[in-house]
C-alpha cells in the first residue's frame, strides 16, 4: 500500500500535509518529498494531518523527525501533528517522542494559534 | 485445555518490500478477524508494530543483490501465545541487537529497540547463511 500525500493551505496560511496509508519504510520517502516541497515554497508552518495514517514504523517516524529539524531550522518554523491514531500514539510514547512533538486531537485544534 | 483455546496459522513467502509489508499487516488483520479481537486491541497493536519493524528490516537488509531466496514468514497463535517467525538471507545482524533507543533528534536506529520493548521475547539466530527471527507476545 503506497502512501499518498495531499497538501492544502488552511485559511490562516498554515500548510496542512495529509498522508494516507502506512507511514513506514516503504511510505516514508513520499512524506519527505512532500515536506521538502512545502518548505521550499511556503512559510514553514506545517500541520501533518495523521487521520489517514493507519500505521507508523521507526522509518516513518524518522521522516517526521527530519521534517521537524528542517522546519525548526527556519525562522518562525513550526510543526504539529494532528489526529494520530492509537498505534501512532503508542509509538510516539514508546520512543518518548511525544515530548518533542506536540500532537492535537484534530487539525482544527492544531491550527489554532499557529 | 479450555474451550476458548484459540489457534491460528498463516504462512507466506515474499520478495518485494511493498508486497511483504502488505502481507505482514494482512496476516494480523486476518488473525484479528479470526479471533474476534477489536481493531484497537492493544496487545495486537504492539505486536503488529514490532512485526512491522522486524519485517521492514528483513525486507530492506535481508535480500542482498543476487540473492533470489524469498523471505519466509509464519504467524501462529496457540492459546494466548502469538509467535511470528521470519527468515532472510542478509548479513548477520548480531551487532545491532543490543542497540538502545537513540536520542530524540536521531532519524534512524529505533527499530530493534522498539521491537524489543514491545514483545515478550525477540529471538535471533544465525543459521548457516540465514537470519532467523522469532517474535513472541502473550496476548
Amino acid at each position: 500500500m503506497a502512501l499518498d500525500v495531499e497538501t492544502r493551505r488552511a485559511e490562516n496560511g498554515v500548510t496542512v500535509v495529509a498522508p494516507t496509508g502506512r507511514l513506514d519504510v516503504a511510505g516514508a520517502p513520499a512524506l519527505k518529498d512532500a515536506i521538502n516541497e512545502v518548505v521550499k515554497n511556503s512559510p514553514p508552518k506545517i500541520v501533518i494531518d495523521m487521520v489517514g495514517v493507519s500505521f507508523v514504523d521507526s522509518t516513518g517516524l524518522g521522516s517526521v523527525i527530519s521534517a521537524l529539524k528542517q522546519i525548526r531550522g527556519s525562522e518562525g518554523g513550526e510543526l504539529r501533528l494532528a489526529a494520530p491514531n492509537q498505534q501512532v500514539r503508542v509509538v510516539l510514547e514508546l520512543t518518548t517522542l511525544d515530548r518533542v512533538f506536540p500532537y492535537y486531537a484534530t487539525v482544527e485544534e492544531a491550527l489554532t494559534g499557529l | 485445555m479450555g474451550s476458548n483455546h484459540q489457534t491460528f496459522e498463516f504462512n507466506a513467502e515474499f520478495t518485494e518490500l511493498g508486497e511483504g509489508l502488505d502481507i505482514l499487516h494482512r496476516s494480523i488483520q486476518l488473525l484479528r478477524e479470526a479471533t474476534g479481537r477489536a481493531q484497537d486491541d492493544r496487545a495486537l497493536i504492539l505486536f503488529e508494530t514490532a512485526l512491522g519493524e522486524i519485517g521492514g528490516n528483513v525486507l530492506t537488509h535481508g535480500r542482498p543483490p543476487g540473492i533470489e531466496r524469498p523471505v519466509e514468514y509464519t504467524l501462529r497463535l496457540d492459546g494466548h501465545t502469538l509467535v511470528a517467525s521470519l527468515s532472510d538471507s542478509g548479513l548477520p545482524v548480531h551487532e545491532h541487537l543490543s542497540r538502545e533507543m537513540p536520542a530524540h533528534d536521531n532519524e534512524a536506529g529505533r527499530g530493534l529497540a522498539m521491537a524489543r520493548s514491545l514483545l515478550d521475547e525477540l529471538g535471533y539466530e544465525r543459521d548457516g547463511d540465514l537470519n532467523r527471527w522469532r517474535l513472541v507476545k502473550r496476548l
